[in-house]
């Protein structure tokens, strides 16, 4: 599945991690991912298993642990309604 | 650390006024709005600080004054904004719509617009907005309704009004509109309305229990989302000023937020600063970060609001060390302690 931002929803990067904004209803979400996420790794081109060893090539971190992380990340951000759940 | 600490780069949104220029004089109009400021900005300059804030990434700009629909660049810098793909709302009084503006806000998924209706009834309204203005407002929102976009009805909830919020919220229903109720509070021409149209505090009760029992009410303020529960869920929890939201005024001068628009509270001037220097470098958004009432620390609820209501404290004591005046919290101690 990849990565892709909800309809009206928009991201920035912070120095803790990235902030994820929805129109409609108003929503905020604070995500504290430090150096690990990119808002590009929402951008249509990655799925999470990417995002994952992207992630574990730059930061040293294990793949596993790094994808069960990713794992409770991507229930929140569906559950908030941040990512679309289109399967690609 | 609560996330509302976490330090932001840049604002979440930016309250603009783009003009003090209105056609209406409301008694509790906010900034005191009735003819242009001098020197206001040009659209050129506009555009510049658009530049601004899209590069840092500024997701929404909600538009006020003063009547923006009234500035005569606003309809071809509310394009350049788009083409940015920034969010904007439109606070508007609807009396001066025009066809051309409402096509520009139908099917536009970057518009929110807001109109200002301070009463159920021509009696309530016409005596916080002016004779013959409920009419007026009315036709507006006719105008703007079923045209597929997001509208509410904006309410300074006041004590002329305060009993007739359900038939505001039905009147905006029957339009396919939302209400928002907002805080009414003493800036600008506020200041000399608000022992006349201020809640007592019985009166503020109630709005907490109807606000209440009714999610589908709109507030954008963090007033009532820290009077109630089930509200912190729907919005910010405590006041946003210089946190997530600053406020940029018709000549550029940028303040921690819209109630907030004293020398004192300047940041800068965009026409000499950026936004991003006055939001990391201000002394005045620094300071407004740090408020926290002292007499508030106690209180098992400081860490959801943190005391309220800088501006009401501010303009009622001129104290900005004092708790939110009208914190539900202070008047059921004051109460329990009474009897």
């Amino acid at each position: 599945m990849s990565l892709r931002l909800a309809t009206d929803v928009r991201v920035r990067r912070e120095s803790w991690g990235l902030l994820f904004y929805r129109q409609m209803p108003h929503k905020l979400c604070f995500v504290k991912s430090g150096d690990w996420l990119q808002p590009a790794h929402f951008d249509g081109t990655w799925d999470w298993e990417s995002v994952a060893g992207d992630i574990s090539r730059r930061t040293g971190t294990p793949e596993e642990i790094v994808e069960r992380s990713l794992s409770r990340l991507a229930g929140r951000l569906m559950k908030n309604r941040v990512i679309s759940d289109e399967i690609h | 650390m609560k996330y509302t600490d976490w330090p932001l780069s840049a604002p979440v949104n930016i309250t603009w006024e783009i003009t003090r220029q209105c056609n209406l004089n409301c008694i509790h109009c906010l900034s005191a709005s009735s003819v242009a400021s001098p020197g206001e900005l040009s659209l050129k300059e506009c555009k510049g600080i658009v530049d601004q804030l899209a590069a840092l990434k500024v997701f929404e700009i909600n538009f006020g004054g003063g009547e923006p629909l009234l500035k005569e660049y606003f309809l071809p810098l509310l394009r350049y904004i788009h083409a940015k793909g920034i969010v904007t709302c439109i606070s508007t009084n609807g009396t001066v719509l025009t066809d051309e503006a409402v096509a520009m806000f139908s099917n536009n998924p970057l518009v929110n617009v807001q109109v200002s209706l301070d009463g159920a009834t021509a009696e309530v309204n016409d005596a916080i907005r002016g004779e013959g203005t409920f009419r007026k407002i009315i036709s507006g929102i006719g105008l703007l309704s079923g045209k597929n976009i997001p509208l509410s009805i904006n309410t300074v909830v006041t004590s002329l009004n305060y009993h007739q919020l359900d038939k505001l919220k039905e009147l905006a229903t029957s339009y396919g509109a939302r209400l928002r109720v907002s805080r009414f509070r003493p800036s600008g021409r506020a200041r000399e309305s608000w022992e006349a149209l201020k809640l007592e505090p019985s009166q503020m009760q109630s709005l907490s229990e109807w606000l209440s029992g009714d999610p589908s009410i709109l507030t954008g303020d963090s007033f009532f989302s820290i009077s109630q529960e089930g509200r912190r869920q729907l919005g910010l929890d405590m006041c946003g000023a210089a946190r997530m939201t600053a406020c940029i005024d018709p000549s550029g001068d940028v303040f921690p937020c819209a109630f907030m628009q004293s020398d004192e509270f300047r940041g800068g001037n965009l026409r000499e600063k950026s936004v991003k220097d006055i939001w990391d470098k201000a002394p005045a958004f620094i300071n407004f970060r740090r408020l926290e009432p002292s007499s508030c620390r106690s209180c098992p609820r400081f860490d959801r609001c943190r005391g309220g209501c800088p501006a009401v404290a501010y303009f009622l004591t001129r104290d900005l060390d004092s708790p939110d005046p009208e914190c539900l919290m202070s008047w059921n101690r004051e109460s329990n302690g009474a009897g």
